[in-house]
C-alpha cells in the first residue's frame, strides 16, 4: 500500500508524517486550488506573450533584413534578442513553479493530476511556445480549472492563445467566408485547417472510439473557423484570441448528427455536447487509469470514475477523487512505470534533494543577460532525462505507456542523474539512518530493500540502486 | 541549356509494367543489409544542395544565393562545393540523388511536415507510428533499430525494443552496480529492464568505464557505422540534422544552409569509416519535410517550399546518377507559381529502399506500410537486388 504515496503523488518526504488514512490524505487535497507554493515572481501569460511578440517581431521584421549578408552578425544579434526577451529564462521559472507544487506544497496529489491535464491538453514543441507561454498556459488555463467541470477546462483550453497557435487554428478559414472571397480576388486560395478541430475530437474530448467521420472533422473545422489571434502589424500573431466572423464559414454545420447554427456561439455549443458524450468520460477515465495504475486499464477500473463523472456532471474534484480511490484499491496489484519527470520528483521528495533553485536566485535574473547555469538547471535536467514537459513531440503529449520510456539511453539517464542528485542533498540526509527511515516510510518491503542495499558500502551507490529498483521505477 | 523530362519518365513505365508481375525479391536474402535514414529538419533546399546548371529562371530569382565553384555532376546538375565526402562517394559509384521529389505534403508547416515525413501519412498527427518502424515490423526486425538521439524518433515507432545512442555527459556507474541491477531485474522477472541493463553494461565496458563521448553527428555516425558492421548489430539507424530552416542569411557557399549540409556530409564520411567494407551492403537515405522557395526573400534567405532532393549513399545503389523527372522552373511549371514541383512521391524511394534492404516484396510494403497508396516500385532502377 505504501506505493500509493508514490502512485498518486511523489512519496513521503522526511518532514511528512505517515497519514493515518492514506485515501483521505489524498482526496482531501483535491477540493480547492490553493495559491502557488512558489514564493518568487510569477508572470501572467499575457505579459509573457509580449516577450514572445518582441522576439518574433525583432527577428522576423528587423534582424533578418538588417543582417541579410552577414550570417555571423545575424546569429550574434539574434542571440542578444533571445536574452533581451528572456527566452532561456521564463521556462526555467515556470518549471520552478511547477515542481514546487510536487515538492513544497501541501497538495502533491493535485500536482500530479495537474501534470496529467497539462499533458492531456498538451502543447507540443512548436515555434517558441515552450520558452514563453506553455508554462503560463498550464497555470492559468489548466490548473485554475481543476476545481471546475471538465467542460469549463475544455472551453478555455480550446480558445487559449497558446492552443490556437499550437494547432494552427489561425490558418483555419471558412472556404465560403468573406476572407476567402477577398483572397480569391487577389488570386490567393485559402481554406480550412483541420488540425485543431481533429485534436479537439480525438485528443481532448471524445476520442476516435466515438466513431466520428472525416466529415465530422471538416464540419468541426468550419465551426472553429474565425477563432484566431487578433492580428496586428506590430504584434503579428500574438494578439488575443477573438472570434472574427469574416473568417467564419457561414451556414449550418452538422457534427455527430446534430445541427449547429453559424456564428460565435456554435463552438461553445459543440463543446458542451462533446463533453457530455459517453465516449468522452470513458476516454478520460481510461487515461486516468493508464496514468496512475496500468498500461492496460480494465473496464472495472474505469467504471467508478465514469460513475462519478455521471453523478457530478464532470465535476473534476469528484472525478479526481474517484480516480485516486481506484488507484488506492489497485495499489497492491498494479505498479505503474513512472515517467522520467515524475520519477525525478519522487526521488527528490523522498530523499530530500534540493532540486529547485531558490526563489531568491531566480528573482535575481535580469533581462538581457544569459541566465546562469543554476538558473537554467531544471530545463537542462529535464531535457537530459528525455522528458521536458513543454517539449512533447506531438499534440498527443508524452506517452503514458511504459514501452515508450524503455530505451538504454533513457535508463542511463536515470542512473547518472540519480548519482548527481545524491550530491545535491544536504549532509543531514546523507546518512544510513536517513535512508532506513525513508525506506521504512515509503516501501512495502523495507527489509528486502535494505538487504539489497546493504551489499553496497557506499551510500551514493545505494542511492542510485534504490532509485533504479523496480519498486521505485514502478509505483 | 534545355533540360527535358528524362530518366524517370522513360523508366517508370517499364517499372510499373514489371511491378505488375509481382516478382518476389529473394536474391541475397542471407546477407546482412543495413538501412540508414538521415532526417534533415527544417526543409532542405534541394536547389542549394544540388543546383541546376545554366537555368536562367533559377539564376534570375536567386541572384544573391547562387553558389560559386559548384561540383559538376552531369550536364544538368551540380553539387554544393562543400559536400566533399558525398562527392567522393559519387565518384566511387556510391552516391546518387533523386531530385524534384517530396512527400505528398503541400502545405508549409514544419511541424505537420515533419510529422508526415516520419509517419508517411497524409493527415498530420493521425498516424502514431513511423513508416520505418512499420516496415521493420513487417520484416520482423525487432531489436534491430538504432536511433542516434535521446527520445525515440517517431520514424522508428511501430516496433518495440529499439536501441538508442546519445551519450550522457555524465559518467556511468561502475559495471558491478549495473550487473547487480541487472540481476535484480532478472530475479523480479522484469525482462525488459534486464535486457536494457545488459545493453548498458556492455556499453559501459566498451567506453572504458563510461567516459563521456561527443554527441556530434560525426562521432555518433562513426559509432553507428561500427555497430551496423557487426553481424549481430543493428540493421537500421536513424540520424537527425537540424538547422535547414534558413529564412535569413542563407548565403552562398559559406552561408547558414551550408553549415547544415556540411553536418550531413560528415555523417556520410563517418558512416563510411565505421562501416568499412560493409558500406557495400548499406543504403543511406536522407529525408526532409519540404524544399524551399526558388525566389530568395528580403533577408537573402528562402521560405518554405515543396519539392526537394534525396541524397542516397552506399553500395546497394546501382550507380551514381541524378534521377529526376525534372519539372522545370518556369513560373507555370512551379508548384503554386513559387516552388520546385515534386514529380516523384519520395515515399516510392523509401518503400523501394525497404523492399531492397529488408528483402520484402514491394507490394507488401506498399500495402501494409503505406496503406496501398499509389507508389512506384523503383527498386530495380535505383538499387541492386
Amino acid at each position: 500500500m505504501k506505493n500509493f504515496y508514490r502512485k498518486v503523488a511523489f512519496g513521503l518526504g522526511p518532514d511528512d508524517k505517515t497519514p493515518s488514512d492514506p485515501l483521505k490524505w489524498a482526496t482531501n487535497q483535491l477540493n480547492d486550488i490553493p495559491e502557488f507554493s512558489w514564493k518568487g515572481k510569477i508572470l501572467p501569460e499575457k505579459e509573457l506573450r509580449k516577450y514572445y511578440r518582441d522576439y518574433v517581431y525583432g527577428d522576423r521584421k528587423v534582424l533578418r533584413k538588417k543582417f541579410k549578408n552577414d550570417k555571423e552578425g545575424y546569429k550574434r544579434e539574434k542571440n542578444k534578442l533571445r536574452h533581451v526577451t528572456g527566452q532561456k529564462f521564463w521556462w526555467n521559472l515556470e518549471l520552478c513553479i511547477r515542481h514546487s507544487e510536487a515538492l513544497k506544497s501541501e497538495t502533491p496529489v493535485l500536482a500530479k493530476l495537474w501534470y496529467f491535464w497539462g499533458n492531456h491538453f498538451a502543447i507540443s514543441e512548436k515555434d517558441f511556445l515552450a520558452q514563453y507561454t506553455t508554462g503560463a498556459y498550464q497555470r492559468e488555463i489548466i490548473r485554475s480549472n481543476m476545481n471546475q467541470n471538465f467542460e469549463k477546462m475544455v472551453q478555455e483550453a480550446t480558445v487559449a492563445w497558446t492552443m490556437i497557435h499550437h494547432l494552427d487554428n489561425n490558418d483555419n478559414v471558412g472556404p465560403k467566408s468573406q476572407e476567402a472571397r477577398w483572397a480569391k480576388e487577389k488570386g490567393r486560395k485559402v481554406g480550412i485547417n483541420e488540425n485543431h478541430a481533429r485534436e479537439l475530437l480525438e485528443l481532448h474530448t471524445v476520442s476516435p472510439d466515438c466513431g466520428y467521420s472525416q466529415e465530422d472533422v471538416v464540419q468541426m473545422a468550419y465551426v472553429m473557423s474565425g477563432w484566431r489571434p487578433n492580428w496586428g502589424k506590430k504584434r503579428l500573431e500574438t494578439g488575443d484570441v477573438h472570434f472574427n466572423s469574416e473568417y467564419h464559414q457561414p451556414g449550418t454545420k452538422r457534427i455527430l448528427g446534430k445541427k449547429y447554427k453559424s456564428g460565435r456561439k456554435s463552438l461553445s455549443a459543440v463543446i458542451t455536447d462533446l463533453v457530455n458524450h459517453p465516449s468522452c468520460r470513458e476516454y478520460i477515465a481510461m487515461k486516468l487509469c493508464r496514468y496512475f495504475i496500468t498500461d492496460n486499464p480494465t473496464k472495472e477500473m474505469m467504471e467508478p470514475i465514469i460513475k462519478a463523472w455521471e453523478k457530478s456532471d464532470g465535476f473534476l474534484p469528484d472525478v479526481h477523487k474517484a480516480a485516486v480511490e481506484v488507484a488506492f484499491n489497485y495499489s497492491d496489484k498494479f505498479k505503474k512505470f513512472q515517467n522520467p519527470e515524475n520519477w525525478l520528483l519522487i526521488m527528490s521528495k523522498m530523499s530530500d534533494v534540493e532540486l529547485i533553485p531558490t526563489p531568491k536566485l531566480m528573482d535575481l535574473y535580469t533581462l538581457g543577460l544569459k541566465p546562469t547555469h543554476e538558473q537554467r538547471s531544471l530545463e537542462y535536467l529535464l531535457r537530459e532525462l528525455g522528458h521536458h514537459p513543454y517539449l512533447a513531440k506531438q499534440p498527443n503529449g508524452w506517452s503514458d505507456n511504459s514501452d515508450d520510456w524503455m530505451s538504454p539511453e533513457l535508463l542511463i539517464r536515470r542512473l547518472v542523474y540519480a548519482k548527481e542528485a545524491y550530491f545535491k542533498k544536504n549532509r543531514k540526509s546523507q546518512t544510513n539512518e536517513f535512508y532506513e527511515e525513508m525506506i521504512e516510510k515509503n516501501y512495502n518491503n523495507p527489509n528486502e530493500i535494505l538487504k539489497t542495499l546493504n551489499q553496497h558500502g557506499d551510500l551514493s551507490n545505494k542511492h542510485v540502486i534504490l532509485f533504479n529498483l523496480p519498486e521505485t521505477l514502478k509505483s | 541549356m534545355k533540360i527535358s523530362r528524362r530518366n524517370f519518365l522513360k523508366g517508370s513505365a517499364t517499372t510499373l509494367f514489371l511491378a505488375g508481375f509481382n516478382f518476389p525479391i529473394l536474391a541475397n536474402a542471407s546477407k546482412k543489409k543495413n538501412l540508414v535514414v538521415i532526417m534533415l529538419r527544417g526543409g532542405m533546399d534541394g536547389l542549394c544542395a544540388v543546383p541546376i546548371i545554366s537555368d536562367k529562371n533559377f539564376e534570375k530569382r536567386r541572384k544573391d544565393l547562387i553558389l560559386d565553384e559548384t561540383i559538376k555532376l552531369n550536364s544538368d546538375f551540380a553539387l554544393h562545393p562543400k559536400l566533399k565526402n558525398f562527392h567522393n562517394l559519387w565518384q566511387n559509384n556510391l552516391g546518387a540523388i533523386v531530385h524534384a521529389t517530396n512527400i505528398p505534403y503541400t502545405k508549409r508547416s514544419h511541424f505537420d511536415g515533419q510529422n508526415l515525413m516520419e509517419t508517411g501519412g497524409h493527415i498530420p498527427y493521425s498516424i502514431k507510428t513511423g513508416w520505418l518502424g512499420r516496415g521493420m515490423k513487417l520484416a520482423g526486425l525487432k531489436g534491430d533499430g538504432l536511433a542516434l538521439s535521446l527520445p525515440m524518433p517517431l520514424l522508428l515507432r511501430g516496433i518495440p525494443s529499439n536501441d538508442n545512442f546519445y551519450p550522457s555527459k555524465k559518467r556511468l556507474p561502475r559495471t558491478e552496480l549495473l550487473k547487480l541491477l541487472k540481476s535484480i531485474y532478472a530475479e523480479k522477472s522484469e525482462h525488459n529492464l534486464a535486457n536494457m541493463m545488459e545493453i548498458i553494461a556492455n556499453r559501459s565496458m566498451m567506453n572504458n568505464g563510461g567516459t563521456s563521448m561527443s554527441r556530434k553527428n560525426s562521432s555518433l555516425a562513426l559509432k553507428a557505422g561500427l555497430e551496423l558492421k557487426k553481424i549481430n548489430g543493428p540493421r537500421v539507424a536513424v540520424f537527425e540534422v537540424d538547422g535547414f530552416d534558413t529564412h535569413a542569411a542563407q548565403g552562398g557557399v559559406n552561408g547558414s544552409h551550408s553549415d547544415s549540409l556540411i553536418e550531413m556530409d560528415t555523417i556520410f564520411k563517418s558512416l563510411e569509416k565505421g562501416l568499412g567494407n560493409e558500406i557495400e551492403n548499406t543504403l543511406v537515405l536522407t529525408l526532409t519535410e519540404f524544399g524551399r522557395t526558388i525566389e530568395q526573400n528580403g533577408g537573402r534567405g528562402t521560405e518554405h517550399g515543396y519539392g526537394s532532393a534525396i541524397f542516397m549513399a552506399g553500395g546497394l545503389l546501382k550507380k551514381s546518377q541524378v534521377y529526376s523527372d525534372w519539372p522545370g522552373l518556369k513560373r507555370k511549371e512551379l508548384f503554386e507559381g513559387r516552388d520546385l514541383n515534386s514529380t516523384i512521391d519520395s515515399r516510392s524511394v523509401y518503400a523501394s529502399a525497404m523492399s531492397t534492404v529488408f528483402d520484402i516484396d514491394f507490394k507488401r510494403i506498399q500495402k501494409e506500410v503505406f496503406w496501398g497508396d499509389e507508389l512506384q516500385n523503383l527498386s530495380d532502377k535505383l538499387f541492386k537486388a
